[in-house]
């Protein structure tokens, strides 16, 4: 039986021609749990010869477990998939990514995958203003976030603690007209930075804060459950990370790993992020419930590189306005 | 010799070698030995405004701590008061609730979308702060959440004291209060101290209960500011956490300096059998009653905020017969299989680390009694770092450790064994503590006396100082495992694909803002932990007297 079974998979090995489709793969993280869960699942399901082992964590966590065992020097992790490009474009010029030229990036517009191919983006995940539905004015621009009736209302995720809300502050500033001038006027107006994102859904679904800065798809998925909250995108547009993929130059399975970018690019990996509630990536594939039209929704456009270059004078400008 | 020799040399395995792993990254610079870095960290104001925080909170907390632990230690180790072994019991289950469990918990109770305070029409307005945010919030969760490590250390005396002493001044005619005045607390003194420094050491090293109640309005402690510099600016600035790690070490040096201190009165020949009673009279009930309100509002109220959150559909949803829901439960429980997985990896882990810690804190404390005064307090001082440093930190040592492969074992990485190792060294004063606390106050005359008759080192351990000592034992093996079954910090960077525990998947949950989901694991852990100390309790009479704090 047992010999009739490692032919056949023989056979099957020796039928697809492209790459190996047994053996391991590597995943690291910063997808939530269960996401990670049914993305690993999907991926083991359609080629039944590969283990994905999966570790997740938020981009920082994530990012220190990989650096400390670069530091021990035994890498484990294949390929990354977190939250942002500017990790990856750091990890690019420390020449640790493998470049993958040949993936397949039909219906990706240019600026969502790296020209050498070291990186590709599998989602938009955009960050609007969350208000609780007991508010009375209505948030529709982020210049309502500094209004007097969002005094003391208004709470954001921390740029010194999340990776996304650093990218969202580098968004707003270069695209508002007021550049730093907004979060010195939010600051006035007794806004409060600090945490992630989920701090900042509890506290407004809890009511301590009535308006928030938040990630499209968290306040989405609990008002579809009934909490009381609201999600808008914001007139001026809103700041996206587009939670790349990347393999390793210190990957063990290479190919394995080439299949998995392979697949989440794919239209079959892109319904999946669609069906777990994030906008994906690819044109042609259809936003989740709860969502506008792809074409009302205005992404702000950032410069990456220069991001990564001024991280830390963005972060002591940010820090030095909020008083941390 | 060879006991004090083995001793060190586990001293040396659990603390010295990821103390000095930090340390290395900490003063070694490129060119060397480098202080000024160090030097240069400490002369910030944030590290500074954190350096105060971390004392001031750590402190008034454990003094918090001992004003709910020691009235209730008392009450259930020596007086007649109706309910006390249910009081008792109730007063363990705070230890067992993970901070940021209980830090949520609380914020549930007393916010704006407080269900509880909503059908009394007393919840704030929506946009009123949580009033738990900042120091007077930390401080008080601290005072809740490491009551019960006073009460089991005091509880530990309590049942050793000799009786004799009691009835003697009793019988000549002392008022009550006046025995427990000078007779009952200069007695057990070296408790009162022991369990101060738990409360305080395990103040400076918390982090879920800063965590979310200081992170949102900016006051950070030591550990949070460590958490955020890592969270900001990544592993690149492993050398500064390093350094932040110095400084809280330095801080828990010196409460632990302070314990020393208070160790040095004589200690008191210990007697077996019943531990002396008060007999209350017309207090009783009153006394109960307090006593039960007391607890009430503690534990209950927010337990029943946790449980009312868990039974909705999403956090701020109110609690109706159309909300009520168990799909958070069933979700955690059934559709995710990491849930189950988590209860069972965290119960294996704690359970076999209690029981090494149980086992080996015995001959450690024995081992370290035959060092002179100060090599020994310096030992025990170095024992209790990894337990007051932020997990985190002693994570990132434990990786840098172990990753590699030794010899014989391989490497431990993405193993759950480096778990358990990382939880032997944090967890391990936690389990020496009450044993070194006994063994001070088992006469030297015993000893002297079996030794005059014969029997060897080997038989005098067995037949006088590990019976003595066992009650302390298994005190201390209940503390590591209720701390290591509901840790988070440790295991976070530790944890690997399937060897994931119960923190790491509360706190995942929480960090994608599924509160709901997040309250319904924990009302289950908690329910978990009760029905194992109920099992614990159906088993009493087969354990020593005194073992189980409760009874």
């Amino acid at each position: 039986m047992r010999t009739l079974l490692t032919a056949s998979l023989m056979l099957a090995t020796l039928l697809t021609p492209a790459m190996a489709q047994e053996g391991n793969l590597v995943l690291y993280t910063s997808q939530p749990q269960t996401d990670a869960q049914q993305t690993a699942d999907a991926f083991m399901a359609k080629y039944p010869g590969i283990t994905v082992e999966w570790v997740r964590d938020g981009t920082p966590q994530v990012m220190a477990k990989f650096r400390a065992e670069l530091e021990a020097g035994a890498p484990q992790a294949d390929v990354l998939l977190i939250a942002d490009v500017v990790t990856m474009e750091g990890l690019k010029a420390e020449g640790l990514l493998l470049n993958y030229p040949e993936a397949d990036t039909t219906g990706y517009p240019e600026d969502l995958y790296d020209e050498d191919g070291a990186y590709f983006s599998t989602k938009l995940i955009t960050t609007g203003i969350v208000y609780n539905t007991a508010a009375t004015m209505i948030p529709t621009s982020w210049k309502d976030l500094t209004t007097p009736e969002a005094e003391g209302q208004v709470a954001m995720p921390s740029p010194l603690t999340s990776g996304a809300a650093l990218i969202h502050t580098v968004t707003l500033t270069e695209n508002l007209p007021e550049g730093w001038d907004y979060y010195t006027a939010l600051a006035e107006n007794g806004a409060q930075a600090s945490g992630g994102n989920g701090g900042i859904l509890t506290a407004v679904s809890g009511g301590e804060k009535l308006y928030g800065m938040i990630v499209d798809y968290m306040p989405i998925r609990e008002a579809a459950k009934g909490a009381p909250v609201a999600f808008v995108f914001p007139t001026e547009g809103v700041s996206a990370v587009t939670e790349p993929v990347a393999i390793l130059q210190s990957a063990k399975n290479p190919d394995n790993a080439k299949l998995f970018v392979d697949f989440l690019l794919s239209e079959e990996g892109q319904q999946l992020a669609a069906s777990q509630g994030y906008i994906p990536a690819r044109e042609g594939v259809a936003l989740p419930e709860g969502y506008p039209d792809r074409s009302e929704i205005k992404v702000l456009s950032y410069d990456a590189a220069a991001a990564l270059a001024n991280e830390t004078a963005n972060k002591e400008r940010f820090a030095e306005i909020f008083g941390q | 010799m060879v006991p004090a020799v083995l001793a060190v040399l586990a001293i040396g395995v659990l603390a010295a070698l990821p103390l000095g792993r930090l340390l290395i990254t900490a003063v070694i610079g490129e060119n060397g030995l480098d202080l000024g870095p160090l030097i240069s960290r400490i002369m910030r104001s944030a590290t500074q405004r954190a350096i105060f925080n971390t004392l001031d909170t750590a402190l008034v907390g454990a003094i918090l701590a001992m004003a709910i632990g020691a009235p209730f230690a008392f009450l259930v180790a020596m007086t007649d008061v109706p309910f006390r072994r249910l009081q008792g019991f109730m007063l363990l289950l705070p230890l067992m609730i993970a901070p940021q469990v209980t830090a949520l918990a609380y914020m549930q109770l007393l916010g704006p979308s407080s269900a509880l305070l909503g059908t009394v029409g007393l919840a704030p307005p929506p946009g009123t702060p949580n009033p738990l945010l900042g120091r007077g919030g930390i401080i008080l969760l601290y005072g809740i959440q490491h009551a019960p490590m006073v009460f089991i250390t005091l509880r530990a005396g309590l049942a050793a004291l000799p009786r004799d002493y009691v009835e003697a001044a009793r019988a000549a005619g002392a008022k009550p209060w006046r025995v427990l005045s000078t007779v009952v607390v200069p007695l057990i003194w070296p408790y009162f101290i022991a369990a101060l420094a738990l409360a305080f050491v395990s103040g400076v090293g918390n982090f879920g209960i800063p965590a979310l109640l200081g992170i949102p309005a900016n006051y950070l402690t030591l550990a949070t500011l460590i958490y955020r510099q890592l969270a900001s600016n990544g592993p690149s600035v492993l050398p500064q956490l390093a350094m932040l790690s110095v400084i809280i070490a330095a801080i828990a040096t010196a409460g632990l300096a302070i314990q020393a201190v208070g160790l040095r009165k004589p200690g008191f020949a210990v007697s077996r059998g019943l531990p002396a009673r008060f007999e209350l009279g017309a207090w009783r009930w009153p006394v109960a009653a307090i006593g039960s309100a007391l607890i009430g509002v503690m534990l209950v109220l927010p337990l029943a905020a946790l449980v009312t959150t868990s039974l909705v559909p999403a956090y701020g949803v109110r609690l109706s017969l159309s909300t009520l829901t168990l799909d958070n439960y069933a979700e955690v429980l059934l559709r995710q299989a990491s849930t189950i997985r988590a209860f069972f990896n965290s119960f294996y882990l704690s359970s076999l680390a209690a029981l090494i810690l149980a086992l080996c804190a015995v001959p450690l404390a024995v081992g370290l009694r035959g060092l002179p005064m100060r090599p020994r307090q310096a030992l025990h001082g170095l024992l209790d770092l990894p337990y007051a440093l932020p997990g985190i930190v002693l994570a990132v040592a434990c990786i840098l450790l172990f990753l590699r492969p030794l010899p014989l074992i391989g490497s431990l990485y993405n193993t759950p064994w480096i778990i358990l190792v990382a939880y032997l060294m944090r967890f391990a004063a936690l389990a020496a503590k009450p044993v070194d606390a006994s063994l001070g106050q088992i006469p030297p005359q015993m000893s002297e006396a079996a030794a005059a008759a014969g029997a060897n080192a080997w038989r005098r351990l067995v037949t006088i100082t590990l019976p003595l000592a066992a009650p302390a034992a298994v005190a201390g093996a209940l503390l590591v495992f209720m701390s290591a079954f509901n840790e988070l910090t440790v295991s976070a960077l530790l944890w690997s694909n399937r060897n994931e525990t119960l923190g790491v998947i509360l706190f995942s949950l929480e960090e994608a803002g599924l509160s709901a989901q997040a309250s319904a694991i924990a009302v289950v852990t908690v329910g978990v932990v009760v029905v194992l100390l109920l099992v614990l309790d159906r088993l009493a009479s087969l354990l020593p007297a005194g073992v189980l704090p409760w009874r």
